[in-house]
């Protein structure tokens, strides 16, 4: 079926809005000339508005006067010769419900932030980063084809660790945002590589074609090429929605300010791996393997953040965990192929997880409120792991919660040491090598002495 | 007959800086009108690429070869349309952001010097005129090293780039010897060129000299020599043509290594300058992993990461220069701030850095992926090197970034101190960045014109093994391997 104009008309100004705010506002920051405030406040609002309606809108017309996935061509970009990128935007109720969600929810967050960063210094750059993570869920909720998918993918990336480093005068959140970098990268470098296999051994880089329902021997996949490219997807979806074993860079991303932790680690950026899942479902169904790995990983990670989240000492990292905790429970519905009950789930939880992290600061003065109106504290609850689990068993999962599963201590004893060394062993192997050319042992160089150009 | 002049004016204006330069004039005015030149020329640089009457132009020669009706010692073609403004634009970048202190007359000379042997080499494809721009080109780099406190590095830099030219020279003899063509003696003299190309470019194992040089030479001298990848040019003119698949496999190879090996080692170092260097042997190899695929796609990716990592990397590397002209030598094992007193200088280093990496919306992005998806075909391997190498580089970008410019409070720095950019400055960052996210938002003239520069390199390389074939049965073991050119047109 030929997409109706108005539909790709309406989907072009949902994705433009925020890609052009984001080219208005990155502008304005390279010439070191920051809009004002008041200016930056209103783009913002105006854009993220005219997303949402223009996907709400489309959701309508989608509804109205189509049935099916289309895919929505807004031809070559970068070449008119083969190999270029195409821009392919693959629509259906899934990917328009969540493209209106993320516009809605950024929308909100655009709004509190305006007063929550009123006169800091970084208002401008919080913007420009904001409209990036934007155009990157939005071209990640659309994404006809791989390339289209990675550029949103990357932008979501990139624009979550500057913003972990948003306060970047103080060490701690610089280095959390190298951490979360890292992790973001070994996500990146998975969805690569299952792009790079799907288009060697099919040919294509069509979403439409790996996430429609075919049979993946249609496309030309045999089962263990299947297979591969879905776990490769699933590692990259366990890094960018935190499952286990890459949940250790959760709460160090909560260094940013509290609407970027709300938009990124509350609503949207940490389900982005479950939409990418509900969206290979169909390449999820035919690789078992590939779902047990899945269902498994959910599993796991809600009930490790389940247990982890008890025993935070801040409001920020305690709601981040239990994100988490909902997260696994939405990947193990899709495993089980619980696709409705999963979306409705995600939708739900984004939207009650934004309002707690944005109400997170007043936590003590609602406390405070509840207090002086009930005339007594409010009853806390919980108690549920001590009446079924032994005092041995309680304390050890403290230890395990409190220290977060050990995860970054076993990441820096297994990864990050053994390859620093290495590469250093290289580096000193390279100096060597100078010095065996010539025959004659390098200088030292006094401190200071090579400031020459 | 203005591009004519355009043309005269690309060699002249360097021509005329260096004569500036002996003359009594201030040094300051020197740079003024070094500035000046390297504007004009990239002013006139595209006009000469884009010219259709200069895209038939050529100076032919058979005194200097062996090959019938001789070769093009000037020529300006697909190929080279798109080089002159890019070294036009390095010339213009290293005379507008080096620190003054750093740039005194001598400097001057040397960059206008580089820049003239640069475009000079760009305009050519004759292996002697190429042996010849090589030799003065070393010569350039090596007197920058010549004050005592280089003397090491100087060494280092002789051994490694004497042998390069020396092999250079072996094979380019072997290659314009009489009747060499489709014998042994034409691989030999290839496999010679291969060598001293991959000298050159600082492919593994042949890089060591790359590290030392950014890290305890001089750095200027260093990105002016390096950024351009006249060795890149080299294997497109030269080998690209001639090569076996089994030889183009082994640079494939070893470029693919170095890639990974260098934006590993980037990520670890403690000095920024050095882990400039592995970022560039990175970069590089990047290039000449695109170069020797005989995929139309993944040349033309190949071709656009030549642009878009000279000009990023020789951007990011002057970053790193223009901050230690304000605080001395960088270590990465600390946080230096300093983001808010130099905003624009901290947000360009990044947008270089993530051009260098592949990033959406940077026309670095535009070449890893057309260089991935072209070489998939023929060479998978290469594609999850590529993302391997990227990923790597990635970080080792952005902890730079984070390293120098963030995780540290600026009350700590005096108050009254002045670190920000000058005018000029400044507008040439800017220009810059606005330059590689421009054509990573717009690539479509640039991919379309590097897409018929690798259109002319395969036909010429196809005509090659065809005339071998019939010809000579002795090659025909080659041909039969060698992947069929994928010229179709979607």
């Amino acid at each position: 079926m030929t997409p109706s104009l108005p539909l790709t008309s309406l989907v072009l100004i949902g994705v433009g809005s925020p890609a052009i705010l984001l080219v208005l506002l990155g502008a304005a920051s390279l010439v070191n000339r920051p809009l004002p405030e008041r200016w930056t406040g209103s783009l913002a609002a105006t854009s993220m508005t005219m997303a949402c309606g223009a996907f709400l809108v489309a959701l309508a017309v989608y509804g109205t006067a189509t049935s099916g996935t289309q895919l929505l061509s807004y031809g070559a970009w970068s070449a008119s010769h083969e190999g270029g990128t195409a821009i392919e935007f693959l629509v259906d109720q899934l990917s328009l419900g969540f493209a209106a969600l993320s516009t809605a929810i950024a929308g909100v967050v655009s709004a509190f932030s305006n007063r929550y960063l009123h006169r800091e210094s970084g208002y401008n750059r919080y913007f420009v980063l904001l409209a990036m993570f934007v155009t990157g869920m939005l071209l990640v909720a659309l994404a006809g084809n791989v390339a289209v998918l990675f550029i949103g993918w990357e932008f979501v990336g990139l624009s979550s660790a500057l913003l972990v480093a948003f306060f970047h005068e103080r060490p701690a959140a610089v280095s959390n945002a190298f951490r979360v970098l890292s992790v973001y990268r070994i996500s990146d470098a998975a969805m690569l590589s299952a792009a790079v296999l799907l288009r060697h051994v099919a040919g294509t880089d069509s979403l439409s074609l790996l996430f429609g329902r075919v049979a993946p021997s249609g496309i030309g996949l045999t089962p263990t090429n299947a297979t591969i490219i879905a776990v490769l997807l699933i590692v990259a979806v366990a890094c960018k929605s935190a499952l286990l074993p890459f949940s250790s860079w959760l709460p160090r991303a909560m260094e940013g300010p509290t609407p970027s932790s709300a938009v990124y680690y509350g609503s949207l950026s940490i389900h982005a791996g479950c939409f990418l899942l509900l969206r290979a479902a169909p390449l999820l169904e035919v690789t078992p393997m590939a779902r047990l790995l899945a269902g498994g990983l959910g599993a796991l990670t809600a009930v490790f953040a389940g247990i982890a989240t008890r025993v935070q000492s801040d409001v920020k990292s305690s709601l981040a965990y239990a994100s988490l905790t909902q997260v696994g429970i939405i990947v193990v519905e899709i495993a089980v192929g619980w696709y409705t009950v999963a979306f409705v789930h995600l939708v739900g939880h984004a939207c009650f997880r934004l309002l707690q992290f944005l109400s997170a600061p007043n936590v003590l003065h609602d406390l405070h409120g509840i207090r002086d109106a009930i005339g007594n504290h409010p009853s806390t609850g919980g108690g549920h792991i001590q009446r079924v689990a032994s005092e041995r068993v309680r304390q050890r999962l403290f230890l395990i919660a409190l220290e977060r599963g050990f995860l970054d201590s076993i990441l820096d004893r297994l990864v990050v040491a053994p390859f620093i060394r290495f590469a250093r062993l290289l580096t000193h192997l390279d100096d060597w090598l100078c010095g065996a050319v010539v025959a004659v042992r390098e200088p030292t160089v006094p401190e200071g002495a090579a400031h020459d150009e | 007959m203005s591009d004519r002049l355009s043309l005269v004016a690309l060699a002249a204006l360097p021509i005329a800086v260096i004569v500036a330069s002996f003359l009594r004039i201030d040094v300051e005015r020197l740079r003024r009108l070094a500035v000046a030149g390297a504007i004009a020329s990239l002013v006139a640089a595209p006009v000469v690429a884009l010219s259709p009457d200069l895209r038939e132009f050529s100076i032919r020669t058979s005194a200097l070869s062996y090959v019938p009706g001789g070769e093009a010692i000037i020529r300006i073609n697909a190929l080279s349309a798109a080089l002159l403004p890019f070294a036009a634009g390095l010339w213009l970048l290293t005379v507008a952001v080096t620190p003054r202190a750093a740039l005194d007359r001598r400097g001057v000379r040397r960059t206008a010097l580089a820049t003239l042997i640069t475009l000079a080499s760009f305009l050519t494809e004759s292996a002697v005129v190429l042996l010849a721009l090589s030799v003065a080109s070393v010569w350039t780099f090596l007197s920058a090293l010549s004050d005592p406190a280089h003397r090491y590095q100087r060494r280092v830099v002789a051994v490694y780039l004497g042998v390069s030219t020396l092999l250079f020279a072996l094979g380019v003899a072997l290659l314009v010897s009489p009747g060499a063509e489709g014998t042994a003696i034409e691989v030999a003299g290839m496999w010679l060129i291969v060598i001293a190309a991959l000298v050159r470019k600082g492919i593994v194992p042949f890089h060591a000299w790359v590290p030392e040089v950014f890290d305890h030479g001089r750095m200027g001298p260093a990105i002016l020599f390096n950024a351009p990848q006249v060795g890149a040019y080299i294997t497109v003119v030269l080998i690209v043509p001639r090569a076996s698949a089994e030889m183009l496999r082994v640079i494939a190879i070893l470029a693919l290594i170095t890639a990974v090996y260098g934006a590993a080692l980037a990520l670890v170092q403690t000095s920024a300058r050095r882990a400039c260097g592995y970022l560039f042997m990175s970069q590089s190899a990047l290039v000449m992993a695109g170069l020797d695929c005989t995929s139309v796609t993944a040349l033309t990716g190949g071709l656009l990461v030549w642009l878009s990592a000279g000009l990023a990397f020789a951007g990011l590397a002057r970053c790193v220069l223009m901050l230690e002209a304000r605080r001395g030598r960088l270590n990465l094992t600390t946080y230096h701030g300093g983001y808010e007193r130099m905003p624009l200088l901290a947000v360009s280093f990044l947008c270089m850095g993530l051009a260098c990496t592949g990033f959406p919306g940077t026309l670095g992005f535009i070449g890893q992926e057309l260089l991935v998806g072209g070489a998939i075909d023929a060479f998978p391997i290469m594609g999850f090197a590529v993302v391997v190498a990227s990923a790597l580089t990635g970080l080792a970008v952005l902890r730079m970034y984070f390293s120098l410019f963030c995780g540290r409070s600026d009350e700590l720095a005096h108050p009254n101190l002045r670190l920000g950019l000058t005018p000029r400055e400044a507008w040439t960052f800017v220009a810059l960045v606005m330059t590689l996210v421009g054509l990573g938002i717009a690539p479509r003239a640039l991919v379309d014109s590097r897409f018929a520069a690798s259109d002319d390199i395969l036909r010429q390389r196809q005509e090659r093994m065809l005339k071998n074939s019939s010809e000579r049965p002795v090659v025909r073991v080659w041909e039969r391997r060698v992947a069929p050119v994928t010229t179709k047109r979607g």
